[in-house]
C-alpha cells in the first residue's frame, strides 16, 4: 500500500484568501467495509474551475455527492461557504447546483416547463423569472426549442438543458458530474463556454471528468485514484515533462499501483 | 471469400431514408481489409442508421453495398455471421454472469459445441475476467463490462468488427488499454468499424469518414483531413476540424 | 413544509398526469365505464323471469293461473308451447330461464280436493337467479292457493277467515330491494382506489426508473413536500369522479342520499386521502412501475371489490377473509356510505368508522414518510 495518504497534497496558491466555497478537510467515506474515498482534503475558490480526472471507480461521484449534500461523510467535514455541508443540508442546497452522472429531466415536459420546475421549487417568481429563462436557455442555445419535449431532444442539447435548469436558481457553487459523456464536440464546446462565463461571474464549479481535453481547460485538477487524492495542481503542473495530459496522468496511476494497470477496480 | 477485391466495406449512394426523412443521404465509401476505419458525426448525424444498416439490421431504401463480401440487401443473415458487433450499451445481459453471456454469445452465433470450451477460456483470458466469471455482470466495472461486450463480440472470429461509441464515459486508461487492444486486433487481419465523437478515439484509425446530416463532409487519414480543410494552420487537431464542419447543422 | 415547494410538484405532477394517456384513460374512463357496467349490466336483481308454459289440462282454470302468472310482474312469459319435451329443450339452449308444465286433469284433481301437482323446470346455470327464481314462483304459488282457498269458503258462504299468521314482511334500508342502491356506494369506493392507489403506485416509482429521484434529491424537496405534492392532483381527480359518481347515481338510476352530502365529501376525503398514501407507500417501497402496478391491483384493488362486503357478502365467508375485511379501508367507507345512502345516519352513528380510516390513514402516510427518509429524502 503506498503511502499516499499521509502526503499532504501539494496546494498551489490561490488567488483570492477570502474563505473558500468549497473547503475539505480530511473526508472520508465508507460502505460497508468498502472505502470509497480515503482522506481528501482541498478547496475551491470562487470564479475556478476546479477538474476531477482519475480512474473509473476512484471515488469521484462519491466525493461529489458527498459535496452535493446527497451523502454523509462517514468523517471529515465538508464546508460550503462556511456551513457544513452535513449539518447544513437544507441550507447549503440553494448555494448548490448539482448535475449528477445520470442527470434526470422529465422527459415528458417541456424545456420551459424543464427550467420552470426548478425554479417554482427554488420560488424564482416575477420578472426575474422571465430574465433567468432567457438568459440560461439563451446561453444554451435553447430558446428555439423552449416547446419541446426534452425527450425529443438530442443527447448534447438535453445535457445544456440540465446545466440550463441546475444554474437557474443562480447557485453559487456547480457541481458537475461527467456531464459531457455521450456529448458531441460542438456540443461540449458550447457547454464549456457556458462554464467559462459562470466562472467569470464568479461561480466555484467543481466537474468531473473522463475527456482530458476538458481537464486541460479546468484552473486545478485533482487527480483521484484508489479512493485517494494523487495530486491537486495545475494542468500544466499535472503535466509536467509528459507529452500529454493523459501520458501524465496514466504515469501517476501506474506508479501508485505498479504492473497492477486496468485491475484498479477494488474487487 | 469471393472476389470483392480488397474491400472489406463497401458502399455506393447508400441511401436510407425514415418517412420523408432522410437519415443517410446517399454516401459512398470502402473499407480496406484489416484496417481501423472511423465514422464520425454528432449526435443524429446518421451514424448509428449507417452502422445498422451495414450489420443487416436494417435494410437501406436505396444504393449499393457488400460487407465481408456479402450484398447489404440480400444477405443480410450471412452478414450477420461475418461480423461481430458491440453498441455503446454493451449489449450484456447484466443479470446473468460472464461466463452465462459468453455461452448465450456462441449459441446464437451457431460456434460449433467442440469449440466452446476452447473460446470461452480465450475470450476471459483475453477480457481478464477469469477471476469474475461466475459473478454477475452487473457488478462489474465498467470497463469490466466494456471488455466482455467485445469479448463476446469477437466470439466467433469474425472478419470485421464494428464498434459502436465503444469508449463513451470509461476512464482514459481503461480507454487507452481498449485501444491497443484493437490496434492489436487489426495486426491480426481484422477489420474494425467505429464511430465515435470523440476525437482522441478518432485519433486511433488509419481512416475516417466524417459525417453531418446524413452527408459525407469529409474523408481521409486524419492528417489528409486536417490539412484540406485548415491549409494554413498547422497547429489545428481533430477537434477544431470537426467543429468546423459540424458547427452549422439544424436541430 | 414549504407550500411553494408543494406547489411546484404538484404543478409538476400534473403536467405528467395530462401527458400520459393510459393514466388519463385510468383517471376517467374507467370510472365512467365501471358505474355504466354495474349500474347497468351487472345489476344484482331478477327483473322478470322469462318462462314457457306447457298447459296439458287446458281449462278455463288452467288458463286462469297461466294469465295471472304473465299478469305478475315478476314472470314473462314467452311461449305456449305443446309438450314437456319441447320445454326441456327451450331450457337447454337458455332460450328461457323458467318452464312451467300443467299436467292433464289438473283441474279435476283440484276439484275433487285431491292435491294438484305442478312441474316447474329451472335452469340452475346461475345459482343465484335460480333461486331467486324459486322463490318467486314459490311465493306465486302460495298466494294462489290461498286465493282458491279464501274464495272456496265464500262461496261456501263462510266468513272470510283470515290467515293465522300473516307474515308482513317489510325491507328497511333499501325498500325497493334495489341492488343499484348498493352498487353506487361500492363503485365509488372502487373508483377511489383505482384513481387514488393504482395511479399514485406509479408516481415515484416512475422518478425512479427516469433517474429523476437523484435530480429531486439534490433539490430542497423534503419528503413530505414530495409526498403531498404528488398526491395533490391525485386527489382533486379522485374528488372529481367520486362527484361524478353521485352525480349518475342519482341521475340514472335514481340513488339518492338520505343523509348529508357534506358527510360524504368528509369521508370521501379522508378515504381518497388513505387510498393516496397506500399507492405512495407501494411506490416508494417498489421503485419499479411494474411491480408497484401489480401490488396496486393486488393489495388494493381486489380486495376492495372482493373483501369489502360489495360484491360478495362478508357473513358467509371463511372466518379468515372476515377477519381480513377489518384491515380493509373499502371495509369502512362502504360501511360509511352505506350509512348515508341506505340508513339516513349521521355522524353520530357513523364516527368509529370515520375514525378507522383516520387511524389508517395516520399510519400509512408515516410508513411512507419513514420508508422515504431512510432513502435519504
Amino acid at each position: 500500500m503506498p503511502g499516499y495518504a499521509n502526503n499532504p497534497p501539494r496546494n498551489s496558491h490561490f488567488p483570492q484568501a477570502e474563505v473558500p466555497a468549497v473547503h475539505l478537510q480530511d473526508v472520508s467515506k465508507h460502505f460497508g467495509s468498502i472505502e470509497a474515498v480515503n482522506h481528501v482534503s482541498f478547496h475551491v475558490v470562487g470564479g475556478s474551475i476546479v477538474g476531477l480526472v482519475g480512474s473509473d471507480g476512484a471515488g469521484k461521484s462519491t466525493l461529489l455527492r458527498m459535496i452535493a449534500a446527497m451523502v454523509r461523510p462517514s468523517s471529515g467535514t465538508i464546508q460550503i461557504h462556511g456551513l457544513d455541508a452535513a449539518s447544513h443540508k437544507t441550507g447549503i442546497k440553494p448555494l448548490i447546483g448539482y448535475m449528477p452522472q445520470r442527470f434526470g429531466l422529465y422527459l415528458d415536459l417541456t424545456v420551459e416547463e424543464n427550467i420552470e420546475f426548478f425554479m417554482d421549487v427554488f420560488g424564482v417568481f416575477g420578472a426575474e423569472r422571465a430574465k433567468r429563462k432567457e438568459r440560461y436557455l439563451g446561453f444554451s442555445n435553447l430558446l428555439p426549442f423552449i416547446d419541446r419535449l426534452a425527450g425529443a431532444l438530442s443527447g448534447g442539447m438535453k445535457q445544456k438543458l440540465g446545466l440550463a435548469c441546475v444554474l437557474a436558481h443562480e447557485p453559487k457553487v456547480l457541481i458537475l458530474d461527467e456531464p459531457t459523456n455521450g456529448v458531441d464536440p460542438v456540443s461540449r464546446q458550447e457547454f464549456w463556454g457556458i462554464l467559462g462565463q459562470m466562472r467569470q461571474e464568479g461561480m466555484a464549479i467543481l466537474i468531473s471528468t473522463a475527456y482530458l481535453d476538458e481537464g486541460e481547460q479546468c484552473d486545478q485538477l485533482v487527480l483521484m485514484h484508489k479512493s485517494r487524492v494523487l495530486e491537486v495542481a495545475t494542468p500544466e503542473a499535472v503535466q509536467s515533462h509528459y507529452s500529454s495530459l493523459e501520458e501524465a496522468m496514466i504515469h501517476r496511476i501506474q506508479e501508485v499501483d505498479e504492473g497492477l494497470m486496468h485491475e484498479q477496480f477494488g474487487l | 471469400m469471393n472476389n470483392s477485391g480488397s474491400d472489406a466495406v463497401m458502399v455506393e449512394d447508400l441511401e436510407k431514408r425514415f418517412g420523408r426523412f432522410v437519415a443517410v443521404d446517399k454516401i459512398s465509401f470502402a473499407v480496406k481489409k484489416g484496417e481501423v476505419f472511423g465514422l464520425l458525426g454528432p449526435n443524429g448525424a446518421g451514424k448509428s442508421t449507417t452502422i445498422r444498416m451495414l450489420c443487416g439490421i436494417i435494410a437501406p431504401t436505396s444504393g449499393y453495398g457488400r460487407v465481408a463480401g456479402h450484398d447489404i440487401f440480400s444477405e443480410p443473415e450471412a452478414i450477420k455471421h461475418a461480423i461481430g458487433y458491440m453498441s455503446q450499451k454493451f449489449s450484456l445481459y447484466e443479470d446473468m454472469t460472464p461466463y452465462e453471456n459468453i455461452r448465450f454469445y456462441l449459441g446464437v452465433y451457431e460456434v460449433p459445441q467442440e469449440a466452446w470450451k476452447e473460446r470461452i477460456e480465450w475470450v476471459l483470458d483475453m477480457a481478464r475476467l477469469q477471476d469474475v466469471r461466475y459473478r454477475i455482470t452487473r457488478e462489474l466495472p465498467p470497463g469490466w463490462r466494456q471488455r466482455l461486450a467485445l469479448g463476446c463480440a469477437l466470439l466467433h472470429r469474425p472478419e470485421i468488427l464494428f464498434l459502436d461509441e465503444p469508449t463513451s464515459g470509461v476512464d482514459p486508461i481503461t480507454r487507452r488499454s481498449f485501444w491497443e487492444f484493437i490496434n492489436t486486433l487489426a495486426a491480426q487481419g481484422v477489420t474494425v468499424f467505429v464511430t465515435t465523437h470523440y476525437m482522441d478515439e478518432a485519433r486511433n484509425c488509419q481512416r475516417l469518414v466524417m459525417i453531418n446530416e446524413g452527408k459525407i463532409a469529409a474523408m481521409g487519414s486524419p492528417s489528409e483531413i486536417i490539412a484540406e480543410v485548415f491549409p494554413c494552420r498547422p497547429e489545428a487537431d481533430l477537434s477544431d476540424v470537426f467543429i468546423h464542419l459540424m458547427a452549422r447543422r439544424g436541430e | 413544509m414549504n407550500p411553494v415547494i408543494i406547489k411546484a410538484i404538484a404543478r409538476k405532477e400534473f403536467y405528467h398526469l395530462v401527458r400520459d394517456f393510459r393514466s388519463m384513460y385510468l383517471a376517467f374512463m374507467i370510472p365512467l365505464l365501471l358505474i355504466l357496467m354495474f349500474g347497468y349490466a351487472l345489476s344484482l336483481d331478477v327483473d322478470s323471469v322469462r318462462t314457457v308454459v306447457v298447459d296439458h289440462d287446458k281449462t278455463e282454470v288452467s288458463r286462469d293461473f297461466v294469465r295471472k302468472l304473465n299478469a305478475s310482474s315478476y314472470f314473462e312469459i314467452t311461449h305456449h308451447l305443446n309438450d314437456s319435451s319441447t320445454a326441456v329443450r327451450y331450457l337447454d339452449q337458455g332460450l328461457t330461464t323458467m318452464a312451467i308444465v300443467i299436467p292433464p286433469e289438473w283441474t279435476e284433481d283440484l276439484k275433487a280436493d285431491r292435491t294438484a301437482s305442478l312441474q316447474v323446470l329451472i335452469d340452475g346455470s346461475d345459482p343465484n337467479f335460480a333461486g331467486i327464481s324459486r322463490g318467486y314462483i314459490t311465493a306465486f304459488v302460495e298466494a294462489y292457493n290461498r286465493d282458491r282457498l279464501i274464495s272456496f269458503l265464500n262461496r261456501k258462504g263462510m266468513e272470510v277467515i283470515k290467515p293465522p299468521v300473516d307474515g308482513r314482511i317489510r325491507v328497511w334500508f333499501n325498500e325497493d330491494l334495489d341492488s343499484r342502491n348498493f352498487i353506487v356506494p361500492g363503485i365509488i369506493a372502487i373508483i377511489i382506489m383505482i384513481v387514488g392507489a393504482m395511479l399514485t403506485s406509479l408516481v415515484i416509482a416512475r422518478e425512479y426508473e427516469n433517474g429523476t429521484m437523484e435530480t429531486i434529491r439534490s433539490l430542497p424537496v423534503g419528503g413530505g413536500e414530495l409526498l403531498l405534492g404528488k398526491a395533490i392532483p391525485y386527489f382533486l381527480i379522485a374528488l372529481i369522479d367520486v362527484l361524478v359518481a353521485v352525480f349518475m347515481g342519482q341521475v340514472l338510476f335514481g340513488v339518492v342520499m338520505k343523509s348529508s352530502f357534506s358527510l360524504l365529501v368528509l369521508a370521501s376525503t379522508i378515504y381518497i386521502s388513505v387510498a393516496l398514501s397506500l399507492g405512495l407507500l407501494i411506490s416508494i417501497a417498489t421503485k419499479s412501475q411494474l411491480v408497484a402496478n401489480q401490488m396496486a391491483i393486488l393489495i388494493t384493488f381486489l380486495p376492495s371489490l372482493l373483501l369489502s362486503n360489495f360484491v360478495f357478502p362478508v357473513g358467509n365467508m371463511p372466518r379468515i377473509f372476515q377477519l381480513l375485511t377489518c384491515i380493509i379501508p373499502a371495509t369502512y367507507f362502504i360501511d360509511i356510505l352505506n350509512g348515508i345512502y341506505l340508513r339516513g345516519l349521521g355522524i353520530a352513528h357513523l364516527w368509529p368508522s370515520y375514525l378507522v380510516l383516520v387511524g389508517m390513514l395516520i399510519v400509512l402516510s408515516n410508513i411512507g414518510f419513514a420508508l422515504l427518509r431512510r432513502e435519504g429524502m
